[in-house]
């Protein structure tokens, strides 16, 4: 995902080694500081779920495309072969990377269902969609 | 050019208005990611002028042309909205090395409330100076030019696939909305957030015109009534008001009728615009080497909090 609770880590780190600018004034800096802290707890509540998240996010897509691989005889191959992977290194940026693999793959079948007027399957990637948003949701104060 | 940006500001302002110009009191102001914000006192022989200085940043969340801005201000202040009164632009950046311009500060108020005012007096959209800047489009194209713009933000700057808005995208291009009933003067960003009240139920200022354009007028009402603006709030509209009781406002105001099928698709617009916002945000925070907090949050946090307002919006759309 972009931006990563790496990204944003390392970016609060960078950010507050920046000196305060002498035309921004202390309300402005003040301000700042608050919006890295923020950032920060956030990163907290990321680093907590983020692997997890993105795991389930992956084998959710996987099944999905099991149960897609029948109807679609052009992607069918390539749904198979997604839907049988794992994800066998658990760290982040591995995680991400098949992730972003198998959200290219759920676009393009995704269009290729809304041409066929496949209602059942329309329906069922939009139920994943609000499962993805729901797993990868961040809260304020969390 | 040397010197802090007060002096530097003194220094231009002097040579712009042709007499002595002080610059006091300079402080940056939070939030308005897209421009640098900056409060200030213009002290003159003839007195002390509060003023708002908006500089371009080297990084930026929206692209956004501060000439369309300060023509949306000049189009509207004094002529029945409460714009801030736009003072000077500077294309070129001069002693402060980036375009910016200078308005009329408006102190006192606070931020909220979009129902209440009457934001868009009676006027004629093309004949104001934002017109200059701004392309009139046909009632029947005003979608399709903002989808186009929006959707191609999220193709240029997107770094993870993000299978949601384009699901979004696709149906909006589907299913575009009838024409527009008039062509309008949009803020772009009408929101609670973007106004300065003084506590009494009287909007003191319209702020942040900078997506000012013409098209649909429903655009802005859509964008006023995202989800996203309602805070923690499931009922009311941008934490204040009831939907149904918002709609039969903003058409006693402005005379026109919401047609539901048409406010669906501007609806749902208003999230993809969102998120392609918050794309950038990402893009930008990225590139800019991570250095800019408020990138960095609305990019991660609020790009999510639109993915699931978009996801919910799309299962509600198909049910």
């Amino acid at each position: 995902m972009t931006p990563s609770v790496t990204e944003i880590m390392r970016g609060c780190a960078m950010a507050l080694t920046q000196p305060p600018s002498p035309d921004a004034g202390p309300e402005f800096f003040a301000s700042r500081v608050g919006m890295i802290s923020m950032l920060a707890n956030l990163a907290a509540q990321e680093a907590e779920h983020a692997a997890s998240a993105a795991a389930a996010e992956n084998t959710d897509m996987r099944a999905l495309f099991a149960q897609a691989e029948a109807h679609d005889a052009a992607l069918g191959g390539r749904l198979g072969t997604a839907a049988r992977e794992t994800d066998p290194d658990l760290s982040l940026t591995a995680l991400d990377a098949a992730n972003a693999r198998l959200r290219r793959l759920l676009i393009e079948l995704h269009e290729r269902v809304e041409d066929a007027g496949d209602a059942g399957l329309d329906r069922a990637i939009l139920a994943l969609y609000v499962r993805m948003a729901e797993g990868r949701r961040l809260q304020l104060g969390g | 050019m040397t010197g802090s940006l007060a002096e530097r500001l003194g220094v231009y302002l002097t040579r712009t208005w042709g007499e002595p110009v002080e610059v006091e009191k300079l402080a940056r102001i939070s939030g308005g990611a897209s421009r640098e914000t900056y409060r200030f006192d213009a002290k003159l022989a003839s007195g002390r002028r509060p003023l708002i200085l908006r500089r371009d940043p080297p990084g930026s969340l929206i692209e956004t042309d501060r000439r369309s801005e300060f023509l949306a201000l000049k189009s509207f202040h004094g002529r029945g909205v409460s714009a801030p009164e736009p003072l000077v632009l500077e294309l070129e950046g001069a002693e402060l090395e980036r375009p910016f311009f200078i308005m009329a500060r408006v102190d006192g108020g606070a931020t909220g409330s979009p129902f209440q005012p009457d934001p868009y007096a009676t006027h004629a959209a093309e004949t104001l100076p934002i017109a200059e800047v701004c392309e009139a489009p046909a009632l029947d194209a005003c979608w399709r030019r903002e989808l186009d713009y929006w959707s191609g933000v999220i193709e240029a700057d997107e770094l993870h696939p993000q299978p949601i808005v384009r699901a979004a995208i696709r149906r909006l291009y589907r299913n575009p909305p009838p024409p527009a009933h008039k062509l309008s003067v949009v803020h772009g960003d009408y929101r609670s957030g973007n106004f300065l009240h003084d506590g009494q139920g009287r909007v003191l200022a319209i702020l942040d015109w900078e997506m000012a354009h013409l098209g649909d007028p429903l655009e802005d009402l859509g964008w006023a009534m995202d989800p996203l603006w309602r805070h923690n709030e499931t009922d009311r509209v941008a934490g204040m008001l009831p939907r149904a009781e918002a709609i039969a406002i903003w058409e006693g105001a402005s005379g026109l009728k919401v047609d539901p099928a048409a406010f669906a698709w501007w609806e749902l617009f208003a999230s993809v615009k969102g998120q392609a916002i918050w794309t950038s945000s990402a893009k930008e925070y990225r590139d800019g080497g991570y250095m800019e907090p408020i990138l960095g949050f609305s990019g991660w946090l609020t790009a999510r909090r639109h993915d699931e307002i978009l996801a919910a919006k799309l299962a509600e759309l198909a049910a």
